[in-house]
């Protein structure tokens, strides 16, 4: 900190001190989403050049159809990171809600109940991991990595490792196959979880509590406020959302596997992080998650298109997320006054 | 236990709190009228802060009790203490770098309305508010939606004054108020104080800034290593005193002419 210049912030008059804000402080200050918004328009670039049947209309909602479930869930793990946490366990709580909804509906439940007891489910999972991580300290990376390997065993238990098939009569596999307006049933929600998401995030005391609480919990608990239901509350979030991702995914395929969802979890931060969002909390950014999560999807469904083999797909984006937080670092620095 | 039958705005005895095997604070008592100020001194690790985080909610003494305004109330977090309109500074400020002026000021309060049943945050009241607040104190910030940490020290510590003096406070906590102050701010702040206990708050100022001290407290409370060793009215001590009160023993074994600190004795 700078204690000597103080004198002379507080005593000049502030007209000559601030400039009008040009377009490129907006974005020195959004850093991050800049940056990522340039190697999103990049990589759509580079597929709509090397392949003719990337810039279509199918293709485009298929992409958006498909990235579904990693958008809903990288929504809500950016309230988690935010706050300075981590949901390792969204993977495997996609899964167990993906085998469990088929296990129910082959039982005979009517399909709004198998919806509601899944989200109840992810919502009871979320709030045990953060009962750990906010009343008992334990630290969030531990808890979830224990979930992770928990909730997939229970999976595989009840499915002994089969997949279990969806009636596909059933009206459950419209939330994942149907089309409203020209436009896929599961984009249609991502969307609504987004917006719903960006609102949470950026208007409400809630969103402003999760940023303090990442920047410096003791002076948000010092406010006043219940830091560690906040805390908790996040946890239920991701639970909820990788749940419903889980129902989505089963809707789609018309199964329910207990081997979905293997390493979600890190196509999920993996968005996250591109989009911004600091991983020691305190920083996020919905519109930064969503331009994350789409570039992952883009250069999966890019990489198909151009026949080039799927398993160059996470080199691609091991690389880009490397690259985009170098420039994070290094272009944009300025932004932020150094400490 | 009443002077003159008035009432004390905070009256706090038997106060203790351990931490492992250090007795922090050893059956402490403060007592404190309406509009008095005072110094709560003493040297490193004597249990200042730790004596008015009890009063401010944020630690939970093992025993002792507190009563505001005559009425015994127990804090078991900073947001009871906010209740009974007991606010505090403290001395790491606790602001958030990444929230913006405006919501550093109105954290935990934030003016609200409501769509559709849910809460949404009023910005433009809070921006304007808090521009209100900013210049009504003196405090010189260009911008509210600037966030925390690109601001200087003594901006960052005018933040965190004006959001404990600004919400009517009846009892105002000031751990290091001044510490990382120039001196035209440390003039604001010492301002500051006359002000809020002209209107009747009453105001804890702990400082090692012993001239501030006599600038404007009315009282001062010694402490030593977890206890009361000494109060004294300001005007019937000098700073000489003072430091002897503070450093207590130590500085007693090593001079001679110990000749006016028998008070310090236990």
């Amino acid at each position: 900190m700078n204690a000597t210049s103080s004198s002379a912030d507080m005593a000049a008059p502030p007209s000559s001190r601030v400039r009008k804000k040009s377009w490129k402080d907006v974005a020195l200050a959004n850093g991050s989403v800049v940056s990522i918004a340039l190697f999103f328009v990049a990589v759509c670039a580079v597929f709509s050049l090397i392949t003719g049947s990337f810039l279509t209309t199918p293709n485009l909602l298929n992409i958006v159809r498909q990235s579904a479930p990693l958008l809903i869930v990288a929504a809500a793990m950016t309230f988690v990171i935010t706050t300075g946490g981590i949901d390792l366990s969204v993977g495997s709580v996609l899964a167990l809600a993906a085998t469990l909804s088929a296990v129910l509906l082959q039982a005979g439940l009517p399909w709004p109940l198998v919806v509601v007891a899944m989200l109840a489910l992810g919502a009871a999972i979320g709030a045990l991991q953060g009962f750990f991580i906010a009343y008992e300290r334990i630290p969030a990376f531990i808890v979830t990595l224990a979930g992770l390997s928990v909730i997939r065993g229970v999976a595989l238990l009840i499915t002994g490792g089969y997949s279990i098939p969806v009636e596909p009569t059933s009206l459950f596999v419209s939330i994942g196959r149907a089309w409203f307006l020209g436009v896929p049933v599961p984009a249609l929600l991502a969307l609504a979880v987004l917006m719903v998401a960006y609102l949470a995030f950026n208007q409400t005391p809630f969103g402003r509590y999760v940023t303090g609480i990442g920047a410096n919990t003791e002076a948000v608990r010092r406010a006043g406020v219940d830091t560690r239901f906040m805390t908790l509350f996040v946890y239920i979030l991701s639970g909820m959302a990788a749940a419903s991702a889980g129902i989505i995914l089963a809707a789609r395929l018309g199964s329910g596997s207990s081997n979905s969802g293997q390493g979600f979890e890190l196509d999920v931060i993996a968005a996250v992080v591109l989009g911004g969002t600091s991983l020691f909390g305190g920083r996020g950014t919905i519109i930064g998650t969503v331009l994350g999560a789409l570039t992952v999807a883009v250069i999966g469904n890019g990489l198909i298109l151009a026949h080039m083999s799927p398993f160059l797909t996470p080199i691609v984006t091991g690389t880009i997320i490397l690259i985009a937080i170098w420039l994070n670092f290094r272009l944009f620095k300025g932004a932020v006054r150094s400490r | 236990m009443m002077s003159d039958g008035e009432t004390y705005r905070v009256r706090m005895t038997g106060i203790s709190k351990r931490y492992g095997p250090i007795q922090t604070l050893d059956e402490v008592a403060l007592h404190l009228k309406p509009g008095e100020v005072l110094g709560l001194v003493g040297d490193n690790g004597a249990g200042k802060s730790t004596l008015s985080k009890v009063l401010s909610g944020a630690v939970i003494s093992d025993s002792g009790t507190i009563e505001i305004d005559g009425k015994a109330v127990s804090f078991s977090s900073p947001a009871d203490a906010r209740a009974a309109r007991v606010e505090m500074v403290y001395q790491d400020l606790s602001l958030c770098d990444t929230v913006d002026v405006a919501g550093n000021l109105f954290l935990g309060r934030e003016p609200r309305r409501s769509v559709l049943g849910v809460p949404f945050l009023d910005n433009r009241r809070m921006h304007d508010e808090t521009r209100a607040m900013l210049d009504r104190l003196g405090i010189v910030i260009a911008d509210t939606r600037l966030k925390v940490e690109n601001l200087s020290g003594g901006q960052r510590q005018s933040i965190a004054i004006g959001r404990a003096a600004s919400f009517d406070p009846s009892v105002l906590i000031m751990d290091e108020p001044t510490a990382a102050l120039a001196v035209a701010e440390v003039e604001a702040v010492l301002e500051l104080i006359r002000t809020v206990s002209a209107r009747g708050v009453s105001v804890i100022l702990i400082t090692h800034r012993l001239q501030d001290l006599f600038l404007v407290c009315d009282r001062i409370q010694v402490m030593y290593e977890g206890r009361n060793v000494a109060e004294r009215r300001i005007g019937e001590t000098s700073i000489e005193e003072v430091v002897n009160l503070i450093v207590g023993r130590k500085f007693n074994a090593r001079s001679a002419r110990a000749s006016r600190d028998e008070a310090v004795q236990p």
